[in-house]
């Protein structure tokens, strides 16, 4: 997943400032043998620049040596006069939405496009049924077309998103048609809202389309999802939520998990994520590293072992 | 299949007094070097007492329990163990940045072999095959090596190759870019005169180009000698004169010189710089070399990109032609 920041002599960057700075953010990530990227759709205005089309960029990411983009995560302001899964007046614009979007990646082959199925911490009592019905009835819509493209429309549930306790992931699930709505499992996203990833994943793994492997040394136990903008950066618990999987004090079990995508037959992509690494002297290439040289000798054998 | 094997230096991590302590520090360092294709390390030796964990096998015994313990831990991030450590003499271990022993000091001779077998006997231990040595002091400090300043030498790093290759280790002798080894033909006249089965050579690519050495030609000159070698990049030549300033040390690698070059080291890569590294390693493999090749980039603010972004070169473009 391509958050990504660096120092340069200009002071702090991401790897999209310039197409060296991408060079040494791609062969970064070759070098230590993960074999694809996720994005974000929003960066197509930047790539339309830099490299002329998403085909183009894709080349530019395989002459580096990965073989191609996976995923991009949909990145876009929910506001419920205007666009908010809950509020079905918006639907409209959200499925007009996706028709440009998905024609704007069509130069390559997605497996999913991510999105959040809910808006932002919604109230103290969080989504009614009712919207968490309007949600998954938007996003079965959103998945008929981008099924016309080839590609999964996947749910990926923030800890401080509207549809974030294994209630009303189990609610919202039950409404949304298992054709169109796919699920994106985040294990630290699921641990800090207190919800064990694992066991959300074995509940839904029918629909489970890809996953973020990251992790977490806390909870959120201080009501941190409601705080604005939101909980990653405004949070009380703590300044750093987000580490590699493979830290020292993590809470996520990574080799539960990968025993239970093994045994559930789960063939697809599995994305590692470093979200806001840099914080609290954090290093995003450091953590790229260590969380590959933790699934090279821990995860892959787990995985080979079938049935142990 | 080439018998060269690749390392990565720590130096980069280790760049002050107390910034590479932790454990978990090391083994962080450890496991991006193993994931980004290097089977070793190589250590440098440092006088900071229990503050520079790594700098010499006692303090490695102190901090691990024993240089065994420690290679256990290098296994343990999927490493086979160092390649190396790098050990210059005028540095001593009794005080905190203590002052050793001066190469050309005849009365030196005992004490530098005595530190040189310590070293190797680690190496050995954790699977590495090379002490890399400083073998004299900077340019500025003696000017050209006369006749009898290189019989001292000779001597001297005979004596310390016996030794160490009683331990099973082979002695390489390092030229950095300050050296009194720059000038004239002191390098060619060194070698000479000290025996080739016991005294090699320690080729670092970014030493010499800052020196002004084209690193091939002098690889090509000396291949039979070279037991070792460092590929890193420079971008910034440091001409006689320069190098001949007063404790160029400081004020040329440490301060950058009038110049203010901040930084002389870098990864290797494809990114330009004066050293070409398609070239020198194609000689590599002309000459059949089968020693280790450590990549370093000391002095690089970012530890882990540059292992990964060199990794990548290493892997891709690197290795490959020693493989033809």
């Amino acid at each position: 997943m391509d958050h990504w920041r660096s120092n340069s002599p200009s002071g702090p960057i991401d790897q999209w400032r310039s197409r060296r700075t991408m060079t040494r953010f791609l062969r970064q990530v070759a070098a230590v043998g993960f074999d694809a990227i996720d994005t974000f759709d929003f960066r197509y205005w930047q790539i339309l620049e830099q490299y002329g089309s998403v085909a183009n960029y894709q080349e530019f990411v395989q002459e580096q040596g990965l073989e191609r983009i996976v995923n991009t995560f949909h990145g876009v302001y929910y506001e419920p006069d205007r666009y908010a899964p809950e509020v079905p007046e918006t639907h409209a614009t959200i499925v007009e939405d996706f028709k440009v979007t998905m024609d704007r990646w069509s130069g390559i082959q997605l497996d999913n496009v991510i999105v959040m199925p809910g808006s932002r911490f919604y109230d103290d009592h969080g989504p009614t049924d009712d919207q968490l019905k309007h949600a998954a009835d938007v996003w079965a819509k959103v998945g008929e077309v981008t099924q016309q493209y080839g590609v999964n429309l996947t749910c990926h549930h923030e800890h401080y998103a509207g549809i974030r306790n294994r209630r009303q992931i189990d609610t919202f699930y039950a409404y949304a048609d298992p054709r169109y709505v796919k699920f994106f499992v985040d294990t630290a996203q699921h641990c800090i809202a207190d919800v064990d990833p694992v066991d959300v994943y074995e509940a839904h793994h029918e629909r489970v389309t890809g996953f973020h492997f990251k992790d977490t040394r806390n909870k959120d136990v201080n009501e941190d999802y409601k705080l604005f903008p939101d909980a990653e950066v405004s949070a009380v618990t703590t300044e750093k939520w987000f580490y590699e999987m493979g830290t020292a004090e993590g809470l996520v079990d990574f080799e539960r998990m990968m025993r239970s995508v093994r045994d559930h037959g789960y063939e697809g992509w599995i994305s590692v994520e470093h979200d806001k690494a840099d914080k609290l002297g954090g290093d995003y290439a450091e953590s790229t590293a260590i969380s590959r040289w933790y699934a090279k000798n821990v995860l892959d054998g787990i995985y080979a072992g079938a049935g142990a | 299949m080439s018998a060269a094997r690749w390392s990565y230096a720590l130096n980069q991590w280790d760049t002050n007094i107390d910034t590479f302590v932790r454990k978990r520090e090391h083994e962080r360092a450890l496991k991006t070097v193993s994931i980004s294709g290097f089977s070793a390390v190589e250590l440098t030796a440092a006088s900071f007492g229990a503050w520079e964990p790594l700098g010499n096998p006692r303090q490695i015994r102190d901090l691990y329990g024993s240089v065994a313990a420690f290679g256990e831990v290098l296994r343990g991030c999927a490493l086979d163990g160092i390649s190396s450590y790098v050990y210059d003499p005028f540095i001593g271990f009794d005080v905190e940045m203590g002052r050793g022993h001066d190469p050309l000091d005849p009365s030196s001779a005992g004490p530098i072999a005595e530190t040189s077998e310590w070293f190797a006997g680690t190496v050995r231990e954790l699977g590495g095959s090379v002490l890399v040595v400083r073998p004299v002091g900077s340019a500025w400090q003696t000017g050209p090596l006369d006749d009898s300043q290189i019989e001292v030498l000779a001597n001297l790093w005979d004596a310390v190759g016996r030794r160490t290759a009683a331990l099973g280790v082979e002695l390489a002798l390092h030229v950095d870019f300050l050296s009194a080894l720059r000038l004239g033909d002191g390098l060619d006249r060194l070698l000479a005169a000290t025996d080739a089965d016991v005294v090699g050579l320690a080729l670092d690519t970014a030493e010499l180009a800052v020196a002004g050495m084209d690193p091939v030609a002098v690889y090509r000159r000396h291949a039979s000698r070279v037991r070792h070698v460092q590929l890193k990049d420079a971008r910034e030549v440091v001409d006689e004169a320069e190098a001949m300033t007063p404790h160029a040390e400081q004020f040329v690698r440490t301060e950058g010189g009038r110049r203010g070059i901040e930084r002389w080291f870098f990864e290797p890569t494809d990114e330009g710089g004066l050293v070409d590294f398609e070239a020198f390693v194609s000689a590599l493999h002309e000459h059949g070399y089968a020693g280790w090749i450590v990549v370093e980039s000391d002095q690089s603010p970012h530890p882990a990109e540059s292992t990964m972004v060199s990794g990548w070169y290493v892997q891709k473009r690197l290795a490959p032609l020693l493989a033809r």
